[in-house]
């Protein structure tokens, strides 16, 4: 894959389907100066679902339903990779106040949950978990063989630095998968009203903004869990001006 | 560029008849003397279209010509026709302001 077709990619798949030949050719004629352009577009047009062209009733939501999916893959991906909670960032029934954040990001999702699909689109769910599950369980299965392998332990110099490559290209795979299952799966499925999906989009950006400002109030300060505040507060952003676009369509539609 | 700019740009574009992408792109250098960039460009023609501002003036013919031409609507001259009017008194006064304070 060129890095056009890279930088294309990266928009909405509507956006995507409607503009991509000519988005291409506008990048290739434009050059490396401007990529950093294209990008910061496709960002907004990711928080601003209402400029999508829709082909069928319900794709908007169902592709919103996929970003939230991939925003909680996202966030697991940083949270992994910041290691250690701190007390104030810890969740578990224990610590109720420091998991406020989990909590209101949680009850964002049940609110985005799809309604239960037709027993026709049931039936077809266990061959879509088949097929889109497949390869990063075997990815996740290898991963865990090597660790316990005690080839790990004492691994040679190529391999002290090959290993945490392949650990993070594995749970980032995994990630995609995830991704593309939910996309799947929420084809299948009819997706919540657009009112319904705007506070659960709401709900989410809260629970990632209090988690950025709980993380950054946490102690000892470091530029790692500076780094983990700024991730966690992009997505809130983000989340954010999705919410406040589709509370604009709901208001415009008169209901989802 | 701010993507309200970027919309009016590509209004104006297209206000004298309907254009592809990057014929837009070109008539507004020829107006601003920059391009837009892709991202700009692009996130105002998806934002124009579910506005209904602009709208497909034809599909694309074939594979070796997939560039979507596009043309304005009644409601987006209409946009464009209010936008423009609000520029020139903004424009009006603030010269008015200018001739009539001391130098």
């Amino acid at each position: 894959m060129n890095t056009t077709a890279l930088l294309v990619a990266l928009y909405p798949p509507p956006v995507r389907e409607r503009w991509g030949d000519d988005l291409s050719r506008e990048i290739a004629s434009g050059g490396p100066r401007s990529w950093p352009d294209t990008i910061v577009g496709a960002v907004w047009l990711w928080t601003r679902p209402s400029d999508w062209p829709e082909r069928a009733p319900g794709q908007t939501r169902r592709l919103v339903l996929v970003e939230l999916a991939a925003a909680a893959t996202f966030v697991a991906l940083l949270l992994r990779a910041a290691g250690q909670p701190t007390a104030r960032f810890t969740v578990s029934f224990d610590h109720p106040v420091t998991s406020a954040w989990a909590a209101v990001i949680v009850a964002g999702f049940l609110l985005a949950a799809p309604l239960p699909p037709r027993w026709a689109a049931v039936r077809r769910l266990p061959a879509v978990f088949l097929r889109t599950l497949a390869a990063p369980a075997a990815a996740f299965t290898a991963m865990y063989l090597l660790a316990h392998s005690g080839l790990s332990a004492h691994p040679a110099d190529v391999g002290r630095y090959l290993a945490p490559c392949y650990y993070w290209a594995t749970l980032a795979f995994i990630g995609l998968r995830l991704c593309r299952l939910a996309r799947r799966v929420f084809a299948l499925v009819a997706p919540p009203s657009t009112p319904r999906l705007s506070l659960a989009t709401l709900l989410v950006a809260i629970g990632l903004a209090l988690a950025a400002a709980q993380n950054l109030a946490s102690e000892p300060a470091s530029s790692g869990r500076a780094a983990l505040s700024v991730g966690l507060g992009g997505i809130a952003i983000a989340a954010l001006a999705t919410s406040r676009d589709l509370r604009r369509v709901a208001r415009q539609d008169g209901g989802g | 560029m701010h993507s309200n700019d970027a919309q009016l740009l590509v209004l104006t574009a297209l206000a004298d008849g309907e254009k592809h992408g990057y014929a837009i792109n070109t008539a507004i250098k020829e107006l601003t003397g920059a391009r837009l960039g892709p991202g700009s460009l692009y996130g105002a023609l998806a934002r124009l279209e579910a506005r209904r501002l602009i709208e497909s003036a034809a599909e694309p013919a074939g594979q070796k010509d997939r560039q979507r031409i596009v043309r304005i609507t009644a409601a987006g001259r209409e946009a464009l026709r209010a936008e423009l009017e609000q520029m020139t008194h903004v424009a009006q006064v603030g010269l008015r302001a200018l001739r009539q304070a001391p130098a």
